[in-house]
Protein backbone atom coordinates (compact mmCIF):
# COMPACT_ATOMS: atom_id res chain seq x y z
CA UNK A 1 0.00 0.00 0.00
CA UNK A 2 1.78 3.04 -0.93
CA UNK A 3 2.19 5.63 1.78
CA UNK A 4 -0.11 8.90 1.87
CA UNK A 5 1.09 12.35 1.95
CA UNK A 6 0.50 14.05 5.71
CA UNK A 7 -0.76 16.77 3.60
CA UNK A 8 -3.66 14.67 2.94
CA UNK A 9 -4.75 14.23 6.73
CA UNK A 10 -4.10 18.04 6.87
CA UNK A 11 -6.79 18.51 4.01
CA UNK A 12 -9.05 15.75 5.60
CA UNK A 13 -9.64 17.86 8.84
CA UNK A 14 -9.69 20.56 7.66
CA UNK A 15 -12.30 19.93 5.11
CA UNK A 16 -14.37 16.79 6.38
CA UNK A 17 -14.04 16.47 10.19
CA UNK A 18 -12.09 16.13 12.91
CA UNK A 19 -13.11 12.26 12.31
CA UNK A 20 -11.71 12.29 8.52
CA UNK A 21 -8.06 11.96 9.49
CA UNK A 22 -8.42 8.51 10.96
CA UNK A 23 -10.77 7.52 8.54
CA UNK A 24 -8.30 8.08 5.82
CA UNK A 25 -6.00 5.60 6.69
CA UNK A 26 -8.76 2.60 5.80
CA UNK A 27 -10.80 4.91 2.56
CA UNK A 28 -7.52 5.92 1.19
CA UNK A 29 -8.86 8.95 -0.27
CA UNK A 30 -10.76 12.16 0.29
CA UNK A 31 -14.11 11.19 -1.51
CA UNK A 32 -14.60 7.99 -0.27
CA UNK A 33 -14.15 9.08 3.37
CA UNK A 34 -16.72 11.95 2.54
CA UNK A 35 -18.71 8.75 1.57
CA UNK A 36 -18.37 7.29 4.25
CA UNK A 37 -18.97 9.80 6.88
CA UNK A 38 -21.81 10.63 5.11
CA UNK A 39 -23.43 7.21 5.39
CA UNK A 40 -22.51 6.97 9.06
CA UNK A 41 -24.51 10.17 9.90
CA UNK A 42 -27.15 9.20 7.84
CA UNK A 43 -26.95 5.75 9.42
CA UNK A 44 -27.16 7.69 12.38
CA UNK A 45 -29.88 9.59 12.10
CA UNK A 46 -32.25 6.78 10.74
CA UNK A 47 -31.49 4.66 13.86
CA UNK A 48 -32.62 5.60 17.12
CA UNK A 49 -30.19 5.28 19.92
CA UNK A 50 -29.50 6.03 23.60
CA UNK A 51 -26.00 7.40 22.88
CA UNK A 52 -26.06 10.46 22.22
CA UNK A 53 -25.41 11.26 18.14
CA UNK A 54 -21.90 12.83 17.87
CA UNK A 55 -20.65 10.04 20.34
CA UNK A 56 -21.78 7.51 18.14
CA UNK A 57 -20.34 9.15 15.32
CA UNK A 58 -16.81 8.80 17.12
CA UNK A 59 -17.52 5.32 17.84
CA UNK A 60 -18.63 4.13 14.28
CA UNK A 61 -15.48 6.14 12.65
CA UNK A 62 -13.25 4.51 15.47
CA UNK A 63 -14.16 1.42 14.44
CA UNK A 64 -13.95 1.67 10.41
CA UNK A 65 -10.41 3.56 11.38
CA UNK A 66 -9.24 -0.07 12.77
CA UNK A 67 -9.97 -1.41 9.70
CA UNK A 68 -13.40 -2.92 10.24
CA UNK A 69 -15.83 -3.59 7.28
CA UNK A 70 -17.77 -0.34 7.00
CA UNK A 71 -21.24 -3.04 6.91
CA UNK A 72 -20.04 -4.92 10.31
CA UNK A 73 -19.84 -0.80 11.88
CA UNK A 74 -22.80 -0.09 10.57
CA UNK A 75 -24.67 -3.38 10.73
CA UNK A 76 -26.46 -3.61 7.83
CA UNK A 77 -25.49 -3.94 3.68
CA UNK A 78 -28.11 -2.59 1.11
CA UNK A 79 -28.71 -6.43 -1.90
CA UNK A 80 -31.37 -5.63 -4.78
CA UNK A 81 -34.60 -4.39 -2.78
CA UNK A 82 -33.58 -5.83 0.59
CA UNK A 83 -31.70 -4.59 3.39
CA UNK A 84 -29.43 -7.15 4.87
CA UNK A 85 -28.08 -7.25 7.75
CA UNK A 86 -24.25 -8.49 8.75
CA UNK A 87 -22.68 -9.63 11.99
CA UNK A 88 -19.51 -10.71 12.33
CA UNK A 89 -19.06 -14.33 11.58
CA UNK A 90 -20.84 -14.00 8.16
CA UNK A 91 -19.43 -13.00 4.86
CA UNK A 92 -20.90 -9.65 3.91
CA UNK A 93 -22.75 -9.63 -0.03
CA UNK A 94 -20.92 -8.19 -2.66
CA UNK A 95 -21.91 -5.63 -4.89
CA UNK A 96 -20.95 -8.49 -7.73
CA UNK A 97 -23.44 -11.21 -6.41
CA UNK A 98 -25.91 -8.62 -6.29
CA UNK A 99 -25.54 -7.65 -9.91
CA UNK A 100 -25.62 -11.65 -10.99
CA UNK A 101 -28.86 -12.38 -8.67
CA UNK A 102 -30.40 -10.02 -10.13
CA UNK A 103 -30.00 -10.71 -13.66
CA UNK A 104 -31.09 -14.60 -12.57
CA UNK A 105 -34.48 -13.63 -10.75
CA UNK A 106 -34.85 -11.49 -14.61
CA UNK A 107 -34.21 -14.75 -16.16
CA UNK A 108 -36.19 -17.01 -13.87
CA UNK A 109 -39.15 -14.51 -14.22
CA UNK A 110 -39.28 -14.12 -18.04
CA UNK A 111 -39.19 -18.01 -18.15
CA UNK A 112 -42.10 -17.99 -16.01
CA UNK A 113 -44.22 -15.45 -17.68
CA UNK A 114 -43.20 -17.36 -21.30
CA UNK A 115 -44.50 -21.33 -20.30
CA UNK A 116 -47.57 -20.42 -17.61
CA UNK A 117 -48.04 -24.41 -16.98
CA UNK A 118 -44.68 -24.48 -15.22
CA UNK A 119 -46.33 -23.29 -11.96
CA UNK A 120 -43.90 -24.61 -9.06
CA UNK A 121 -40.46 -22.91 -8.72
CA UNK A 122 -37.81 -24.42 -6.31
CA UNK A 123 -34.78 -22.96 -5.42
CA UNK A 124 -31.43 -24.12 -3.94
CA UNK A 125 -29.46 -21.74 -2.43
CA UNK A 126 -25.87 -23.33 -1.00
CA UNK A 127 -23.52 -21.44 0.85
CA UNK A 128 -26.23 -19.11 1.92
CA UNK A 129 -24.47 -16.81 4.36
CA UNK A 130 -26.77 -13.93 4.71
CA UNK A 131 -29.23 -15.67 2.95
CA UNK A 132 -28.86 -12.57 0.37
CA UNK A 133 -29.22 -14.74 -2.98
CA UNK A 134 -32.20 -16.39 -1.43
CA UNK A 135 -34.12 -13.91 -0.29
CA UNK A 136 -33.53 -11.72 -3.31
CA UNK A 137 -34.56 -14.52 -5.54
CA UNK A 138 -37.70 -14.98 -3.56
CA UNK A 139 -38.44 -11.45 -3.47
CA UNK A 140 -38.60 -10.79 -7.48
CA UNK A 141 -39.98 -14.13 -7.92
CA UNK A 142 -43.12 -13.65 -4.94
CA UNK A 143 -45.15 -11.84 -7.34
CA UNK A 144 -45.93 -13.91 -10.14
CA UNK A 145 -45.27 -17.46 -8.94
CA UNK A 146 -48.04 -18.69 -7.51
CA UNK A 147 -45.97 -21.74 -5.66
CA UNK A 148 -42.45 -20.96 -4.66
CA UNK A 149 -39.85 -22.91 -3.04
CA UNK A 150 -36.97 -21.55 -1.84
CA UNK A 151 -34.46 -22.74 0.31
CA UNK A 152 -30.98 -21.98 1.95
CA UNK A 153 -28.18 -24.09 3.15
CA UNK A 154 -25.35 -22.97 5.34
CA UNK A 155 -22.83 -25.14 7.18
CA UNK A 156 -22.49 -22.20 10.20
CA UNK A 157 -25.06 -22.25 12.84
CA UNK A 158 -24.38 -18.08 12.69
CA UNK A 159 -25.14 -18.02 9.47
CA UNK A 160 -28.59 -19.68 9.37
CA UNK A 161 -29.57 -17.69 12.44
CA UNK A 162 -28.80 -14.50 11.02
CA UNK A 163 -29.94 -15.46 7.44
CA UNK A 164 -33.72 -16.38 9.42
CA UNK A 165 -33.19 -12.77 11.43
CA UNK A 166 -32.77 -11.35 7.75
CA UNK A 167 -35.87 -13.01 6.52
CA UNK A 168 -38.07 -11.43 9.67
CA UNK A 169 -36.19 -7.76 9.36
CA UNK A 170 -37.20 -7.12 5.76
CA UNK A 171 -40.31 -8.43 6.44
CA UNK A 172 -41.06 -5.79 9.13
CA UNK A 173 -39.44 -3.22 6.56
CA UNK A 174 -42.08 -4.27 4.12
CA UNK A 175 -39.84 -5.74 1.91
CA UNK A 176 -40.64 -8.94 1.45
CA UNK A 177 -44.45 -10.35 1.23
CA UNK A 178 -45.61 -12.57 4.17
CA UNK A 179 -44.45 -15.95 2.75
CA UNK A 180 -48.25 -17.86 2.53
CA UNK A 181 -47.66 -20.77 4.40
CA UNK A 182 -48.95 -24.69 2.20
CA UNK A 183 -52.39 -24.86 3.22
CA UNK A 184 -54.99 -27.74 2.25
CA UNK A 185 -54.77 -26.86 -1.45
CA UNK A 186 -51.46 -26.47 -1.93
CA UNK A 187 -51.94 -24.49 -5.23
CA UNK A 188 -50.97 -21.41 -3.45
CA UNK A 189 -47.96 -21.36 -1.38
CA UNK A 190 -44.92 -19.64 -0.96
CA UNK A 191 -42.06 -20.54 1.56
CA UNK A 192 -38.38 -19.87 2.34
CA UNK A 193 -36.05 -21.61 4.58
CA UNK A 194 -33.36 -21.58 6.00
CA UNK A 195 -31.22 -24.83 7.51
CA UNK A 196 -27.98 -26.06 8.81
CA UNK A 197 -26.31 -28.82 6.71
CA UNK A 198 -22.87 -30.02 5.69
CA UNK A 199 -23.00 -29.96 1.47
CA UNK A 200 -20.32 -32.62 1.92
CA UNK A 201 -21.80 -35.18 4.20
CA UNK A 202 -23.51 -38.20 2.62
CA UNK A 203 -26.79 -37.63 4.09
CA UNK A 204 -27.08 -34.54 2.86
CA UNK A 205 -27.99 -35.79 -1.16
CA UNK A 206 -29.74 -38.44 0.10
CA UNK A 207 -32.60 -35.88 2.06
CA UNK A 208 -32.50 -33.24 -0.48
CA UNK A 209 -33.55 -36.59 -2.89
CA UNK A 210 -36.10 -37.26 -0.24
CA UNK A 211 -37.44 -33.76 -0.73
CA UNK A 212 -37.30 -33.94 -3.95
CA UNK A 213 -39.70 -37.49 -4.31
CA UNK A 214 -41.70 -36.11 -1.55
CA UNK A 215 -42.99 -33.28 -3.56
CA UNK A 216 -43.09 -35.51 -6.75
CA UNK A 217 -45.30 -37.35 -5.31
CA UNK A 218 -47.58 -34.66 -3.62
CA UNK A 219 -47.59 -32.58 -7.00
CA UNK A 220 -47.99 -36.09 -9.40
CA UNK A 221 -45.60 -35.12 -12.08
CA UNK A 222 -41.89 -34.65 -12.69
CA UNK A 223 -40.38 -32.05 -10.10
CA UNK A 224 -37.12 -30.99 -10.95
CA UNK A 225 -35.13 -27.91 -9.19
CA UNK A 226 -35.55 -25.15 -10.94
CA UNK A 227 -31.98 -23.20 -9.90
CA UNK A 228 -29.07 -24.74 -8.01
CA UNK A 229 -27.36 -21.33 -6.71
CA UNK A 230 -24.16 -21.06 -4.77
CA UNK A 231 -21.34 -18.39 -4.08
CA UNK A 232 -19.01 -21.25 -1.90
CA UNK A 233 -15.98 -20.19 -0.84
CA UNK A 234 -13.27 -20.26 -3.46
CA UNK A 235 -9.79 -18.75 -2.47
CA UNK A 236 -6.64 -20.23 -2.18
CA UNK A 237 -4.35 -20.79 0.50
CA UNK A 238 -1.96 -18.60 -1.07
CA UNK A 239 -4.20 -16.34 -2.80
CA UNK A 240 -5.91 -15.49 1.13
CA UNK A 241 -2.62 -14.08 2.30
CA UNK A 242 -1.92 -12.19 -0.88
CA UNK A 243 -4.76 -10.80 -2.74
CA UNK A 244 -7.22 -10.21 -0.25
CA UNK A 245 -7.81 -6.89 1.41
CA UNK A 246 -7.20 -6.36 4.66
CA UNK A 247 -10.73 -5.69 5.96
CA UNK A 248 -11.62 -9.41 4.97
CA UNK A 249 -8.64 -10.91 5.91
CA UNK A 250 -8.70 -9.46 9.59
CA UNK A 251 -12.22 -9.45 9.64
CA UNK A 252 -14.04 -11.67 7.26
CA UNK A 253 -14.68 -15.66 8.76
CA UNK A 254 -12.12 -17.55 6.97
CA UNK A 255 -14.57 -20.56 6.40
CA UNK A 256 -16.46 -18.55 4.08
CA UNK A 257 -13.52 -17.60 1.91
CA UNK A 258 -11.01 -20.27 2.02
CA UNK A 259 -12.30 -24.23 1.31
CA UNK A 260 -10.83 -26.90 4.04
CA UNK A 261 -12.18 -30.28 4.27
CA UNK A 262 -13.09 -30.60 7.78
CA UNK A 263 -13.81 -34.41 7.66
CA UNK A 264 -10.31 -35.72 7.57
CA UNK A 265 -8.36 -37.75 5.06
CA UNK A 266 -11.35 -39.61 3.79
CA UNK A 267 -13.06 -36.51 1.76
CA UNK A 268 -9.64 -35.23 1.34
CA UNK A 269 -9.36 -38.35 -1.13
CA UNK A 270 -12.83 -38.50 -2.57
CA UNK A 271 -13.04 -34.99 -3.65
CA UNK A 272 -9.02 -34.23 -4.64
CA UNK A 273 -8.98 -36.47 -7.22
CA UNK A 274 -6.95 -34.25 -9.74
CA UNK A 275 -8.38 -30.99 -8.04
CA UNK A 276 -6.81 -27.85 -6.79
CA UNK A 277 -8.06 -27.45 -2.95
CA UNK A 278 -9.94 -24.03 -4.17
CA UNK A 279 -11.70 -26.13 -6.42
CA UNK A 280 -12.89 -28.90 -3.88
CA UNK A 281 -16.58 -26.93 -3.46
CA UNK A 282 -17.47 -27.34 -7.17
CA UNK A 283 -16.65 -30.53 -7.82
CA UNK A 284 -19.14 -31.77 -4.70
CA UNK A 285 -21.76 -28.69 -6.09
CA UNK A 286 -21.43 -30.47 -10.25
CA UNK A 287 -21.88 -33.82 -7.96
CA UNK A 288 -24.88 -32.18 -6.61
CA UNK A 289 -26.21 -30.78 -10.20
CA UNK A 290 -25.82 -34.48 -11.44
CA UNK A 291 -27.58 -36.37 -8.76
CA UNK A 292 -30.51 -33.48 -8.72
CA UNK A 293 -30.84 -32.50 -12.16
CA UNK A 294 -31.63 -28.88 -11.30
CA UNK A 295 -32.56 -26.80 -14.56
CA UNK A 296 -30.14 -23.90 -14.19
CA UNK A 297 -27.23 -23.89 -12.22
CA UNK A 298 -24.99 -21.09 -11.27
CA UNK A 299 -21.69 -20.98 -9.17
CA UNK A 300 -19.61 -18.34 -8.18
CA UNK A 301 -15.82 -18.05 -9.11
CA UNK A 302 -12.96 -16.11 -8.48
CA UNK A 303 -12.18 -14.92 -12.01
CA UNK A 304 -12.06 -15.82 -15.41
CA UNK A 305 -9.09 -18.75 -14.88
CA UNK A 306 -11.20 -20.77 -11.96
CA UNK A 307 -14.16 -20.57 -14.28
CA UNK A 308 -12.69 -22.19 -17.33
CA UNK A 309 -11.47 -24.96 -15.03
CA UNK A 310 -15.08 -25.65 -13.61
CA UNK A 311 -16.06 -25.82 -17.23
CA UNK A 312 -13.33 -28.14 -17.80
CA UNK A 313 -14.61 -30.12 -14.91
CA UNK A 314 -17.95 -30.11 -16.64
CA UNK A 315 -16.70 -31.66 -19.55
CA UNK A 316 -14.82 -34.19 -18.10
CA UNK A 317 -17.59 -36.10 -16.41
CA UNK A 318 -19.93 -37.53 -19.64
CA UNK A 319 -23.41 -37.37 -17.68
CA UNK A 320 -22.94 -33.89 -16.65
CA UNK A 321 -21.65 -32.77 -20.24
CA UNK A 322 -24.87 -33.66 -21.41
CA UNK A 323 -26.90 -32.48 -19.33
CA UNK A 324 -25.48 -29.17 -19.59
CA UNK A 325 -24.86 -28.34 -22.95
CA UNK A 326 -25.51 -24.62 -22.49
CA UNK A 327 -22.89 -23.47 -20.41
CA UNK A 328 -21.92 -19.48 -20.18
CA UNK A 329 -19.36 -17.48 -17.86
CA UNK A 330 -20.84 -14.51 -16.32
CA UNK A 331 -18.11 -10.96 -15.93
CA UNK A 332 -19.01 -8.67 -13.00
CA UNK A 333 -21.91 -6.92 -15.04
CA UNK A 334 -24.03 -9.22 -17.08
CA UNK A 335 -25.81 -7.23 -18.24
CA UNK A 336 -24.34 -6.54 -21.68
CA UNK A 337 -24.28 -8.62 -24.49
CA UNK A 338 -22.36 -12.30 -25.80
CA UNK A 339 -18.70 -12.98 -26.48
CA UNK A 340 -18.20 -16.63 -28.03
CA UNK A 341 -15.18 -18.55 -26.80
CA UNK A 342 -13.54 -22.39 -26.96
CA UNK A 343 -12.43 -23.81 -23.76
CA UNK A 344 -10.95 -27.27 -24.67
CA UNK A 345 -13.33 -28.58 -27.37
CA UNK A 346 -16.06 -26.86 -25.87
CA UNK A 347 -17.65 -23.77 -27.13
CA UNK A 348 -18.94 -21.42 -24.61
CA UNK A 349 -20.46 -17.61 -23.90
CA UNK A 350 -19.37 -14.73 -21.79
CA UNK A 351 -21.41 -12.80 -20.80
CA UNK A 352 -20.95 -8.36 -19.71
CA UNK A 353 -17.54 -6.48 -18.82
CA UNK A 354 -15.15 -7.23 -15.91
CA UNK A 355 -13.79 -10.09 -14.23
CA UNK A 356 -15.01 -13.16 -14.69
CA UNK A 357 -17.52 -14.17 -12.06
CA UNK A 358 -19.54 -17.16 -12.10
CA UNK A 359 -20.45 -20.19 -14.25
CA UNK A 360 -23.77 -19.94 -15.44
CA UNK A 361 -25.33 -23.49 -16.75
CA UNK A 362 -28.61 -24.50 -18.38
CA UNK A 363 -30.32 -27.97 -19.18
CA UNK A 364 -30.98 -28.65 -23.16
CA UNK A 365 -34.64 -28.58 -22.72
CA UNK A 366 -34.74 -25.18 -20.85
CA UNK B 1 -40.84 -18.89 21.39
CA UNK B 2 -40.89 -15.30 21.49
CA UNK B 3 -39.53 -14.60 18.41
CA UNK B 4 -42.16 -16.57 17.27
CA UNK B 5 -45.04 -14.71 18.93
CA UNK B 6 -43.06 -11.03 17.53
CA UNK B 7 -43.48 -12.71 14.04
CA UNK B 8 -47.17 -13.60 14.30
CA UNK B 9 -47.57 -10.00 15.78
CA UNK B 10 -45.56 -8.90 12.88
CA UNK B 11 -47.87 -10.59 10.22
CA UNK B 12 -50.92 -9.63 11.99
CA UNK B 13 -49.52 -5.95 11.45
CA UNK B 14 -48.99 -6.33 7.98
CA UNK B 15 -52.25 -7.18 7.02
CA UNK B 16 -52.74 -3.78 5.74
CA UNK B 17 -51.81 -1.61 2.46
CA UNK B 18 -50.07 -4.16 0.33
CA UNK B 19 -50.24 -1.54 -2.55
CA UNK B 20 -47.45 0.63 -0.72
CA UNK B 21 -44.70 -1.34 -1.54
CA UNK B 22 -45.68 -2.83 -4.61
CA UNK B 23 -44.32 -1.13 -7.07
CA UNK B 24 -47.84 0.02 -8.78
CA UNK B 25 -48.57 2.67 -11.88
CA UNK B 26 -46.45 6.64 -11.51
CA UNK B 27 -50.21 7.61 -11.87
CA UNK B 28 -51.32 6.20 -8.20
CA UNK B 29 -51.69 8.83 -5.62
CA UNK B 30 -52.37 8.28 -1.87
CA UNK B 31 -54.25 11.42 -0.90
CA UNK B 32 -57.69 11.25 1.17
CA UNK B 33 -58.43 14.66 -0.64
CA UNK B 34 -57.23 15.11 -3.77
CA UNK B 35 -58.82 18.67 -4.46
CA UNK B 36 -55.82 20.31 -2.68
CA UNK B 37 -53.50 19.72 -5.84
CA UNK B 38 -55.58 21.54 -8.51
CA UNK B 39 -52.94 21.23 -11.09
CA UNK B 40 -51.27 18.31 -12.39
CA UNK B 41 -47.45 18.72 -12.38
CA UNK B 42 -45.99 17.18 -15.58
CA UNK B 43 -45.02 12.98 -15.38
CA UNK B 44 -41.06 12.58 -14.23
CA UNK B 45 -39.47 11.86 -17.41
CA UNK B 46 -38.49 8.24 -18.65
CA UNK B 47 -35.22 7.58 -18.38
CA UNK B 48 -33.41 7.26 -21.86
CA UNK B 49 -33.27 3.86 -23.55
CA UNK B 50 -30.70 1.37 -22.50
CA UNK B 51 -28.75 1.16 -26.03
CA UNK B 52 -28.11 4.94 -25.54
CA UNK B 53 -26.59 4.88 -22.44
CA UNK B 54 -22.46 3.91 -21.83
CA UNK B 55 -22.72 2.39 -18.32
CA UNK B 56 -19.66 2.64 -16.18
CA UNK B 57 -19.11 1.40 -12.09
CA UNK B 58 -16.02 3.39 -10.88
CA UNK B 59 -14.03 0.55 -9.11
CA UNK B 60 -10.38 -0.14 -9.18
CA UNK B 61 -9.06 -2.73 -11.48
CA UNK B 62 -7.57 -5.83 -9.98
CA UNK B 63 -9.42 -8.72 -8.15
CA UNK B 64 -13.22 -8.54 -6.49
CA UNK B 65 -15.74 -10.78 -5.47
CA UNK B 66 -15.12 -12.41 -2.44
CA UNK B 67 -11.82 -10.77 -2.06
CA UNK B 68 -12.08 -7.33 -1.51
CA UNK B 69 -14.87 -5.36 0.05
CA UNK B 70 -14.90 -2.13 -1.72
CA UNK B 71 -17.94 0.12 -0.35
CA UNK B 72 -17.20 2.39 -3.85
CA UNK B 73 -20.95 2.03 -5.04
CA UNK B 74 -20.92 4.84 -7.66
CA UNK B 75 -22.27 4.36 -11.07
CA UNK B 76 -21.90 6.71 -14.17
CA UNK B 77 -23.82 6.93 -17.04
CA UNK B 78 -22.83 8.62 -20.05
CA UNK B 79 -25.57 9.92 -22.46
CA UNK B 80 -24.08 9.37 -26.47
CA UNK B 81 -26.40 11.10 -28.39
CA UNK B 82 -25.75 14.53 -25.93
CA UNK B 83 -22.78 13.48 -23.89
CA UNK B 84 -24.28 14.09 -20.50
CA UNK B 85 -22.49 12.14 -18.23
CA UNK B 86 -24.07 11.75 -14.81
CA UNK B 87 -22.02 10.47 -11.67
CA UNK B 88 -23.81 9.18 -8.67
CA UNK B 89 -22.97 7.58 -5.20
CA UNK B 90 -26.01 8.43 -3.12
CA UNK B 91 -26.69 4.99 -1.51
CA UNK B 92 -24.45 2.47 -0.33
CA UNK B 93 -26.22 0.00 -2.93
CA UNK B 94 -25.28 -0.46 -6.72
CA UNK B 95 -28.50 -0.91 -7.66
CA UNK B 96 -30.46 1.62 -6.24
CA UNK B 97 -27.49 3.87 -7.49
CA UNK B 98 -28.34 2.66 -11.17
CA UNK B 99 -31.86 3.70 -10.41
CA UNK B 100 -31.07 7.04 -9.19
CA UNK B 101 -28.30 7.80 -11.64
CA UNK B 102 -30.75 7.21 -14.43
CA UNK B 103 -33.87 9.76 -13.14
CA UNK B 104 -30.96 12.24 -12.48
CA UNK B 105 -30.02 11.60 -16.34
CA UNK B 106 -33.97 11.48 -17.58
CA UNK B 107 -34.58 15.24 -16.04
CA UNK B 108 -31.14 16.50 -17.59
CA UNK B 109 -32.08 15.54 -21.14
CA UNK B 110 -35.64 16.67 -20.31
CA UNK B 111 -33.76 20.10 -19.33
CA UNK B 112 -31.34 19.62 -22.62
CA UNK B 113 -34.77 18.98 -25.15
CA UNK B 114 -37.68 20.66 -23.42
CA UNK B 115 -36.06 23.69 -21.69
CA UNK B 116 -38.62 26.30 -20.52
CA UNK B 117 -41.63 23.20 -21.14
CA UNK B 118 -39.49 20.61 -19.16
CA UNK B 119 -40.54 19.52 -15.54
CA UNK B 120 -37.60 21.17 -13.87
CA UNK B 121 -38.54 24.64 -15.34
CA UNK B 122 -42.29 23.95 -14.58
CA UNK B 123 -41.45 23.09 -11.14
CA UNK B 124 -39.47 26.08 -11.22
CA UNK B 125 -42.01 28.38 -12.21
CA UNK B 126 -44.56 27.08 -9.88
CA UNK B 127 -42.53 27.23 -6.80
CA UNK B 128 -41.38 31.00 -7.79
CA UNK B 129 -45.59 31.42 -7.97
CA UNK B 130 -45.88 30.20 -5.10
CA UNK B 131 -42.78 32.06 -3.17
CA UNK B 132 -43.58 34.93 -4.44
CA UNK B 133 -47.49 35.18 -3.08
CA UNK B 134 -46.23 34.04 0.23
CA UNK B 135 -43.87 37.09 -0.06
CA UNK B 136 -46.57 39.56 -1.25
CA UNK B 137 -49.27 38.04 1.34
CA UNK B 138 -46.57 38.65 4.03
CA UNK B 139 -45.95 42.16 3.16
CA UNK B 140 -49.41 42.57 3.13
CA UNK B 141 -50.05 41.22 6.49
CA UNK B 142 -47.01 42.95 8.43
CA UNK B 143 -47.80 46.32 6.67
CA UNK B 144 -51.38 45.90 7.70
CA UNK B 145 -50.33 45.10 11.29
CA UNK B 146 -47.75 47.91 11.58
CA UNK B 147 -50.44 50.59 10.72
CA UNK B 148 -52.90 49.02 13.53
CA UNK B 149 -49.74 49.56 15.58
CA UNK B 150 -49.37 52.93 14.73
CA UNK B 151 -52.78 53.54 15.06
CA UNK B 152 -52.99 51.69 18.46
CA UNK B 153 -49.47 54.41 19.23
CA UNK B 154 -51.53 57.28 18.41
CA UNK B 155 -54.41 56.75 20.81
CA UNK B 156 -53.11 56.65 23.98
CA UNK B 157 -51.11 59.56 23.16
CA UNK B 158 -54.95 61.56 22.03
CA UNK B 159 -56.28 60.11 25.51
CA UNK B 160 -53.41 61.13 27.21
CA UNK B 161 -53.97 65.08 25.36
CA UNK B 162 -57.90 64.88 25.86
CA UNK B 163 -56.76 63.89 30.02
CA UNK B 164 -54.47 66.91 29.89
CA UNK B 165 -57.35 68.80 27.72
CA UNK B 166 -59.50 69.91 30.45
CA UNK B 167 -56.71 72.20 31.53
CA UNK B 168 -57.52 74.00 28.52
CA UNK B 169 -53.60 73.98 26.17
CA UNK B 170 -53.53 70.91 24.49
CA UNK B 171 -54.05 71.58 20.84
CA UNK B 172 -57.18 69.65 20.47
CA UNK B 173 -58.61 72.27 22.70
CA UNK B 174 -56.56 74.54 20.10
CA UNK B 175 -58.06 72.90 17.13
CA UNK B 176 -61.22 72.84 18.54
CA UNK B 177 -60.82 76.35 19.22
CA UNK B 178 -59.79 77.42 15.73
CA UNK B 179 -62.42 75.94 14.27
CA UNK B 180 -65.08 77.46 16.86
CA UNK B 181 -64.01 80.49 17.73
CA UNK B 182 -66.10 81.26 20.39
Amino acid sequence: MPRLPPSLFWQARQALSPLAAPLLRVCRDLPSTANELRWMREHIAVTPSLIPPKLRLWQFAERRARGEPLQYVLGTQPFGDLEIKCRPGVLIPRPETEAYTIELGRILLSSHTNNPKTKLITILDLCTGTGCIALQLFRQLQASATLLRVQGIDISPHAVSLARTNLSHNLNLNNLLVPRPPTEEANQSQTIRFTQADIFSPSFLTTQQQQQQQQQQQNQDQVDLDLLVSNPPYISQPGFARDTARSVRNHEPRLALVPELRGGSDDATQFNKGVLPEDIFYARLLDIAKTLRPKRVLLEVASMEQGSRVVDMLTQDDDTAKLYPHVEIWRDCPHAEFQRQTIGDREIRIRGSGEGRSVYLCRADM
Amino acid sequence: MLRAFGRLLGVQRRNGPWSLFNSAGPAQRFTTCPELRHKQMPQRPKPPPEDEIEESFLKGSGPGGQKINKTNSAVQLKHKPTGIVIKCQATRSRDQNRKIARDLLAAKVDILVNGDKSRAAILEVTKKKKADSAAKKRRRKYRSLEEEAEAAKIEPQIEAESGTGAAGTGPKQILHDEVYPL
